[in-house]
């Protein structure tokens, strides 16, 4: 990891999307077992995976892990603590005026 | 968990996507998906050990293994038609972010608790956190459903959009999480007993659901009850305590801004904003007793002038970035001052001391 300078990285993936009545979820999982660190970036390639009412689609796909340089992960774990509130479920959101 | 910006990208993917989407429904808008993504520290988590816990741990993990919301997010005969046509502009435009906020709590609740159980080894944490994201994923698809019929279309094509993941530390998603399913529970059970009593103002089938659904986030905040008391620092250690604190008074007070912008919809509800939200804090604080060392005062003659100083200060704040230019960002720091002042005020309130229980333990009881 450099201090930095950014590395990519491309992995395999495998993408659930499941867009029905039981379960409306979506997960991206790395084939090779890569691990994603505080303020990387990642980017599944291709066509937005669009599932239609009803449907579940399992693909796939390669994706482009960006690494963050040492500062910015260092900067991550530091700052990351503040943006809290987006854990918590207020029923609105956050536009106060028409 | 908060929704992230769910209209800022609206008109961009609309355009980008319109052909393509999911034409079985007869959607009039669609509205992206946009949760935020995160990492913790996983080995921290694995080395949770529930020992001291494990009877509570056990008997939790089976019940909601048992799954006894299985049958119940269902469309039965309760669900009566909705008149979206009809429905006041002002109330359906809230209805719908209230919708749209719901769901895309609920789907980062199940992406942030899925990466969880797949990134951790501790099979305690695993098992809970799967059983998680099973209710969350659920909830979400329920909502969507409610969605589609007042023809909104969820879109979940943000997977191929560049996502940067954030981090935060274990102890802030206990602590806040804890908060928010609490907080989720007093919020839904108030309206649903209030509804009860006042089917007249139950505009939208939907609120009929809320009691068994309820139940769900009030288990989900037991599991993280539990994980706090796994380690006695996390509750009781003087720089946690404070942590406790702001944590406490930054989502009350964001609950309180929030929900009096939406007149329309409480007043269809047939609710007083001011009384729904000291109820929803006094039984968030009674439930918190479970595992708080602290609690926030809130009869304390300060609390809530300073929560409408705060309301008021976040309003201009907005309204100042709105207008943008020399002008509006001079209104919008001096309203930044105010809430921050506001906030400070709100902090300043003494607590009152408790001594969580022996056993964590708790069953929904409103």
């Amino acid at each position: 990891m450099a201090l930095f300078t950014r590395t990519k990285e491309t992995v395999p993936c495998t993408v659930e999307v499941s867009h029905r009545f039981e379960s409306l979820h979506a997960h991206v999982r790395f084939d090779n077992g890569a691990v994603v660190n505080p303020g990387d970036e990642v980017l599944v390639h291709g066509a937005p995976i669009m599932a239609a009412y009803g449907e579940v689609i399992v693909e796939r796909r390669t994706a482009t892990i960006t690494r963050a340089t040492a500062l910015e992960r260092l900067w991550t774990r530091m700052t990351g603590d503040f943006g809290f509130m987006e854990l918590c479920e207020f029923s609105f959101s956050e536009e106060l005026t028409a | 968990m908060k929704d992230t910006a769910h209209d800022t990208t609206h008109g961009e993917l609309h355009s980008e996507l319109a052909d393509r989407f999911d034409t079985t429904a007869m959607a009039t808008e669609t509205t992206l998906l946009n949760p935020r993504f995160y990492t913790t520290d996983f080995d921290e988590m694995d080395k949770i050990d529930v020992t001291p816990v494990r009877k509570e741990w056990d008997a939790l993990l089976a019940q909601m293994k048992s799954d006894p919301n299985k049958g119940h997010f269902k469309k039965t005969a309760d669900w009566d038609h909705v008149d979206w046509e009809g429905m006041d502009p002002a109330l359906r435009a809230e209805f719908i972010d209230f919708l749209v906020s719901s769901c895309t709590a609920e789907f980062s609740g199940c992406v942030l608790y899925k990466e969880m159980k797949r990134r951790g080894t501790n099979p305690d944490i695993c098992e809970l956190f799967s059983y998680m994201s099973r209710d969350e994923a659920r909830h979400a698809g329920f909502i969507n459903d409610a969605l589609r019929e007042a023809g909104v279309a969820v879109n979940l094509g943000f997977l191929t959009k560049a996502k940067k993941y954030t981090y935060f530390r274990p102890k802030f998603i206990y602590y806040a999480t804890y908060l928010s399913e609490k907080i989720g529970y007093a919020r839904y059970i108030t309206i649903f007993r209030h509804l009860e009593a006042h089917p007249e103002h139950r505009f939208h089938p939907i609120f009929k659901w809320f009691k068994e659904w309820c139940n769900d986030e009030f288990s989900h905040g037991e599991a993280f009850a539990l994980l706090m008391r796994t380690d006695p620092k996390l509750t009781q250690s003087w720089n946690n305590k404070l942590w406790i604190k702001f944590f406490l008074v930054a989502v009350y007070s964001t609950m309180w801004v929030r929900d009096h912008a939406r007149k329309d919809f409480h007043k269809a509800l047939g609710v007083d904003i001011d009384w729904y939200d000291q109820e929803v804090f006094r039984k968030t604080s009674t439930i918190a007793r479970q595992v708080f060392p602290i609690e926030i005062d809130i009869d304390h003659p300060a609390w809530i002038p300073a929560l409408r100083a705060m309301n008021a200060a976040m309003i201009d704040m907005e309204k100042g970035k709105k207008k943008g230019g020399l002008s509006g960002r001079t209104r919008h720091a001096l309203a930044s001052l105010r809430a921050m002042l506001a906030f400070a005020r709100l902090y300043l309130i003494p607590v009152k001391a408790n001594t969580p229980p022996v056993s964590v333990r708790l069953e929904p009881s409103y």
